[in-house]
């Protein structure tokens, strides 16, 4: 997927995010994103790591602050002591009116994720997306304990019964995606 | 008595003092090379004093991650909500804190020792694929004759250590090229040297390429910037009540400075970094290597990559400039004669509001009408993410961006660049005046991206 295309992605993805209530900030989008690419396979193209607050893209991070350059995003501050939302603008429509056929290829994903995920906060993104992680990436072939373990293990601050239900979602998330006719990879 | 302290004068920070054991770091090839290669590439062409080299540059890098980690682990600086998540920062008496102060040290005066000749110009087109400078830093780091110096430092340090700072997340691979897990503690320790807000190494470029470009814009309060750093809990967003792994922030006293530092980057970046004929200068430069080193980049193995530094490169240019047989010749020339193609296009808000990737169409429509060869594109959009750091106040921590209007208006900084052959630029020129809104007029989705 080339830049515009993608930047016309993720800013439909803010939009959907915000419409299913999202506050939408950075940590919002990464973790939206992530689960995009990652188990729905949309192509993104981005490189995720494990770091603060989860699944991590320096790519991504890098790709919406050249939205922001180029007008596609904008900051929006919030009141103290929060932190700012990312908003699409009025010329990102613009944008994803010229590509209608790269917005109508992704919608069932990006609809699908924002949302399950627009209604979540920053720290249950973070569980959520780090249990994906572990069950796709890290510990595929392991038992729900295990996991449990190894997702307290890189999240110190998420407890046994957290880290458990997030692990849980996720599978909920996959039998939901699949009844709707969306492939989810674990 | 041997003397165990050294120091070194510096025109940014007066002195820089490391002891004998950092001293052979610093007396080995790998960073001595560092001397041999400019800090701004080709810009001492625009600004004829900026001469300076990496060498010096890491040298401030150390001197400064070392002020602020002391500022930072002071004890009465230390949160007790992040104290448990740091026990590798918290005690000051403790060898693990000054093992990590010293690894913290050296993967600061290394940060940049596999860095191409000219610093950053033309990277991505002059490594094979998959490879840039972090990548050779982290080999040389790992090399034989440096793992030998750190196992004889007191405490030993461990390479991986020293890579994980020097690069930090996203950028450290381990030897089988997977990223490297980092612990909280690392995370910090690392932003510390690379971080995207308050990151060292970003402190000493903009004051000491400030300097010696002979601008003013670089110039920011660090003294009270670096005295009001701390690590604190990440900013809240709205209907959350679980911080995120602690992050550097400021007390509210040093928000000023934070804001100072951050308009430095956008105006150093604006006039020096991009500043258009330093661009084509790079351009012209990537051009030559391309031509002159053999099969079109340049070695990734460690002892090639230390035997080539500013110097043969301008040795090679100044041959091939006066040698018009010689591979590299037009650009060479172009260097040395300083005949550089001429801008006839920048971004402009009005292009962009009608499209976004405006540069890349009116670069394309240009290479069209006057050949790819009378023609460069430069494109840039800047890498860095969101200004929204923690604010310690009276009651808590906030958001920076919720607290301040002057982070708010900081414009990202981009470019879009388009140069033309000097013999065709103002016929370029006329051609774009008549034609460049119908270049960039959008056109219909076709196929795949």
């Amino acid at each position: 997927m080339d830049r515009l295309r993608r930047s016309a992605v993720l800013a439909e993805l803010a939009d959907r995010l915000q419409g299913n209530g999202s506050w939408c900030g950075e940590t919002h989008i990464q973790k939206a994103a992530f689960l995009l690419q990652e188990a729905l396979c949309v192509p993104l193209g981005f490189r995720f790591i494990l770091y603060r607050r989860g699944p991590f893209s320096f790519d991504l991070r890098d790709e919406l602050t050249a939205m922001r350059a180029d007008g596609l995003l904008r900051v929006r501050p919030r009141e103290q002591p929060y932190g700012p939302s990312l908003d699409a603008t009025e010329r990102s429509r613009a944008l994803r009116q010229r590509l209608p056929k790269t917005i109508e290829g992704v919608q069932p994903q990006v609809s699908f994720v924002g949302e399950r995920m627009g209604v979540r906060s920053a720290s249950e993104l973070e569980r959520l997306s780090t249990a994906y992680y572990v069950m796709h990436q890290d510990l595929p072939q392991a038992d729900l304990d295990e996991r449990v373990r190894r997702v307290t293990r890189l999240k110190p601050h998420v407890g046994a019964e957290q880290a458990r239900a997030a692990l849980l979602e996720v599978d909920r998330m996959k039998t939901d995606a699949e009844r709707k006719g969306l492939r989810f990879v674990i | 008595m041997a003397k165990r302290v050294h120091e070194i004068r510096d025109p940014i920070h007066v002195f820089v003092r490391l002891d004998s054991q950092e001293r052979d770091a610093l007396d080995c090839w790998p960073l001595q090379r560092l001397r041999h290669v400019h800090q701004l590439g080709l810009t001492y062409l625009i600004y004829p004093g900026a001469t300076h080299r990496r060498f010096e540059h890491s040298l401030g890098v150390m001197e400064l991650a070392s002020r602020v980690f002391d500022v930072v682990t002071r004890s009465d600086a230390l949160q007790d909500s992040v104290r448990d998540q740091l026990p590798e920062l918290a005690n000051r008496e403790d060898d693990v804190h000054r093992y990590w102060r010293r690894v913290l040290r050296m993967a600061a005066l290394c940060h940049d020792i596999g860095h191409l000749p000219f610093s950053h110009a033309a990277e991505e087109e002059l490594l094979p694929r998959g490879w840039d400078h972090e990548r050779i830093t982290a080999d040389l780091i790992r090399s034989n004759e440096m793992v030998s110096i750190w196992r004889n430092m007191g405490p030993g340090l461990e390479a991986d250590d020293i890579v994980k700072l020097a690069l930090g997340p996203g950028r450290a691979m381990g030897t089988d090229g997977s990223p490297m897990d980092f612990t909280c503690a690392e995370e910090i320790l690392a932003e510390i040297i690379v971080g995207h807000a308050f990151g060292v190494d970003r402190m000493d470029y903009l004051l000491r390429d400030s300097h010696h470009a002979g601008v003013a814009y670089g110039k920011f309060d660090h003294f009270r910037l670096i005295d009001t750093l701390r690590i604190l809990p990440a900013p809240l967003s709205g209907g959350d009540d679980e911080s995120g792994e602690p992050m550097l922030g400021v007390e509210e006293g040093g928000l000023l400075s934070a804001e100072a530092l951050l308009l430095a980057r956008y105006m150093m970046y604006s006039q020096v970094y991009f500043h258009p004929v330093r661009r084509i200068y790079d351009i012209h430069l990537r051009d030559f290597l391309g031509e002159w080193l053999e099969g079109g980049v340049f070695s990734t193995m460690a002892q090639d990559q230390l035997a080539m530094t500013d110097n043969e490169v301008l040795s090679a240019i100044r041959v091939a400039a006066g040698e018009p047989s010689t591979p590299g010749h037009d650009p060479a020339r172009r260097i040395c004669a300083h005949d550089h193609y001429r801008r006839v296009y920048s971004r402009r808000p009005s292009d962009l509001a009608k499209n976004p990737d405006a540069g890349s169409a009116v670069a394309h429509a240009v290479e069209h009408q006057f050949g790819a060869d009378a023609v460069r594109y430069d494109t840039y959009r800047q890498k860095q993410g969101l200004e929204d750091f923690p604010v310690l106040r009276d009651d808590g921590v906030a958001s920076s961006a919720s607290m301040s209007d002057v982070l708010q208006s900081i414009p990202v900084v981009a470019t879009d660049y388009v140069f033309v052959v000097p013999e065709q630029c103002e016929a370029a020129k006329r051609w774009l005046r008549s034609n460049v809104d119908d270049v960039i007029e959008p056109r219909e989705e076709t196929g795949d991206g």
